[in-house]
């Protein structure tokens, strides 16, 4: 298989494991092949030389190899000003909230309930204030605008309130289309969008093997545009995958190769992103999807690095219902391993109960593990500046550092918390005695009253809510 | 006697073993343990055990169905026997469940179609992407009791108000009852909608669909 291949401080697989995993795939696309029920899509794949039989797809591992070559090793998503912001390639790691939570555990109340359009102004805004959520996701599903538009809904506040890259996940086709059009609005124009953009438009795949129309639309159209799709088929083992780690993740794979090499057959050099997750099961006790389980991490990670591919990935997400104990150890270390396994885009900061619930709070909390992971898979600086070789020369066995200039200097480099506390016993109970998550709250509470710098100008604002304003006169008709 | 009997039956649906169930329940007919009894007083109470345990959290979905499974094949055996005593088992009630149109999503509802099999429910199971015209001539079709109406998404679960319409307009309500599920399904949205009953999980929809039965029964 060709492609440039960058190890990640953890390679989960190692390149036996993964050579196997990745002739599974193939062979799943060669014998079983994938459901594709687009005729454009069935006629690029056959003139590219796969095997057509009715909507059944086959597709030789040649057009994999070429898809894998032609493919973009690399996606920068810029800032609204267009500024470069995140290139997904080789070791990188960036966190980004979730999607479309059901409900919000209001920290002010610490009632569970229906999220609303405020509170997604309010997720969005402290999205952008917190210093370590590299990009945004709309957080929350509001229930206070027409189902079927909600997703306009989202893509308009995402564009009007934040300045991060953002991921934009839509209903079907035509909400997609909407969303990119108003995402043009800002950028100033289609080419402007493709040349510098903000946002990557997430596909949901029905199966590893089988591909919804609307998916198979979507990348054929962000292929058009030339706007990254993150293309994310999911199996969940057990139920529509095998049970097993190696089975789930074999057929999801075959999924996300067949998604590749269509975008390729679309337009050569489109820029796709592949799932940094996959391989999950249904809890079998419960019955309830799993966010936090620890056997898939970076499986999916070691097989994108293989192939050189940008990736989106998942961690954060906790299965608790409540921010407590559990839900900073889920997301601590989800959050870990996929910084360590280079997931590029890591999404589902605050997300609570398996992705029904967000919160404010847990987001916050996930913003400082953020800090502590980004200052953690820092590179060593061993420099003379940092390695001081003089001072010591200079001050012997039994120097003071304190009082030196180079202490002035460098203190400041070390990682400081924000939320974790240090202080000693008496000022903790003298402060209040505060749990971690009493201290998130309140931070959440001051980064919401502060300023909101991230307005659009007002006639770009009325364009992108003209297009909302559209899709709900012409919704049902 | 009859109680190692019962203890063997219990025993093999607890354990998900179909052959020794399938033996269990050929050893009652040579017994001479009336049919009904062997699956009343044998089988069921291993299944009712391993719902239990399930519904408490500790055992898992296969256990479930490999009890069920094994029951199944016990019921194989006892069929022929049911039939020639002209004997039928009483059925707790007859379930049309199904997906919503629009929606693709069945992990849920084929659970719930499941655990209602196994707790004696006779289940027709309409898929996923279903009309409200195939759920009403399914209704019609099986004499169902009850309907079970799936919707995983936002955009979808109104179609659960299309369908009590339907059934409404076929003049199949208020006796059939209808009962919603899905993860943006809430106790609210089914009072707004007109259905009798909603439930968080599977296992409480089966509690529900047992109300249902009996409030049915009390109205006739």
């Amino acid at each position: 298989m060709t492609g440039p291949r960058e190890t990640p401080r953890w390679d989960r697989l190692g390149p036996a494991t993964a050579a196997r995993l990745e002739e599974a795939a193939l062979g799943i696309l060669e014998r079983t092949g994938v459901e594709v029920p687009v005729p454009e899509a069935l006629a690029l794949l056959r003139d590219g030389g796969a095997a057509v039989d009715g909507a059944r797809v086959r597709i030789p591992e040649r057009l994999v190899t070429w898809a894998l070559g032609a493919a973009p090793t690399s996606v920068t998503l810029h800032d609204r000003a267009g500024r470069p912001a995140l290139e997904l390639a080789g070791r990188r790691h960036y966190f980004g909230t979730g999607s479309d939570c059901l409900n919000i555990l209001d920290h002010r109340t610490g009632e569970r309930r229906r999220a609303t359009t405020a509170d997604l102004v309010d997720g969005l805004a402290l999205a952008e204030a917190l210093p370590n959520v590299d990009f945004v996701m709309s957080m929350y599903l509001p229930s206070d605008v027409d189902p079927a538009l909600a997703d306009r809904h989202q893509a308009a506040a995402m564009l009007a309130r934040t300045r991060k890259p953002f991921v934009l996940v839509t209903y079907d086709l035509a909400g997609m289309l909407d969303g990119l059009e108003m995402a043009e609005i800002v950028a100033g124009g289609r080419a402007a969008l493709a040349a510098r953009p903000q946002l990557g438009v997430y596909i949901n795949v029905t199966r590893g093997l089988l591909f919804n129309e609307d998916s198979v639309r979507k990348l054929l159209a962000c292929a058009e545009r030339g706007v990254p799709a993150l293309w994310i088929p999911v199996t969940s083992g057990g139920t529509t995958g095998p049970i097993t780690l190696a089975g789930t993740i074999a057929i999801n794979t075959a999924g996300v190769l067949a998604g590749v090499v269509l975008a390729q057959l679309a337009r050569e050099g489109a820029p796709v992103v592949v799932p940094g997750f996959g391989g999950d099961a249904l809890d079998l006790r419960t019955m309830v999807d799993p966010y936090a389980g620890p056997e898939p991490k970076g499986v999916a990670a070691s097989l994108a690095h293989r192939w050189g591919l940008p990736m989106f990935s998942l961690g954060a997400g906790s299965d608790a219902k409540v921010v407590d104990e559990q839900s900073a150890a889920e997301a601590g270390m989800t959050m870990l391993a996929d910084a360590l396994a280079g997931g590029h885009l890591v999404h589902d900061l605050g997300y609570l109960e398996s992705g029904l619930t967000g919160s404010h709070v847990q987001l916050a909390i996930c913003d400082e593990l953020a800090g502590w992971i980004n200052a953690l898979v820092r590179p060593v600086d061993v420099s003379d500046e940092a390695l001081a070789l003089d001072l010591v020369d200079a001050h012997g066995v039994d120097g003071s550092y304190l009082e030196l200039d180079h202490t002035f200097a460098h203190y400041r480099e070390r990682w400081y918390p924000t939320l974790f506390d240090r202080r000693g016993h008496e000022p903790w109970r003298a402060a209040g005695a505060t749990t971690m998550a009493q201290r998130a709250a309140t931070r959440v509470d001051q980064l919401l009253a502060g300023p909101r710098p991230a307005a659009l100008d007002p006639d770009v604002e009325r364009a992108v809510r003209a297009v909302v304003d559209r899709a709900e006169a012409t919704a049902g008709l | 006697m009859n109680d190692t009997a019962f203890e063997a039956m219990r025993r093999a649906v607890v354990d998900g073993d179909a052959d020794a169930a399938a033996a269990a329940a050929s050893a009652a007919i040579a017994a001479g343990i009336p049919p009904l009894v062997a699956i009343d007083e044998g089988f069921m109470p291993g299944m009712k055990e391993v719902g239990a345990g399930f519904a408490a959290g500790d055992l898992f979905l296969p256990d479930m169905m490999l009890a069920a499974r094994a029951m199944q094949r016990a019921l194989n055996v006892l069929e022929p026997e049911l039939q020639k005593a002209a004997v039928e088992r009483a059925v707790a009630g007859r379930v049309v469940i199904g997906t919503v149109a629009g929606d693709i999503h069945e992990i849920g509802k084929n659970l719930v179609g499941m655990l209602l099999s196994t707790s004696g429910f006779e289940v027709h199971d309409l898929g996923v992407n279903v009309s409200p015209e195939r759920f009403v001539a399914a209704v019609q079709e099986h004499r169902a009791d009850i309907v079970g109406l799936s919707a995983l998404l936002t955009t979808t679960m109104t179609g659960q108000r299309t369908i009590i319409a339907a059934l409404q307009a076929a003049g199949l309500r208020p006796p059939v009852k209808v009962m919603v599920g899905g993860a943006p399904v809430t106790g609210a949205w089914a009072s707004e909608i007109g259905a009798d009953g909603y439930s968080e999980d599977a296992m409480g929809a089966v509690e529900l669909a047992k109300r249902l039965v009996g409030a049915g029964e009390a109205a006739r």
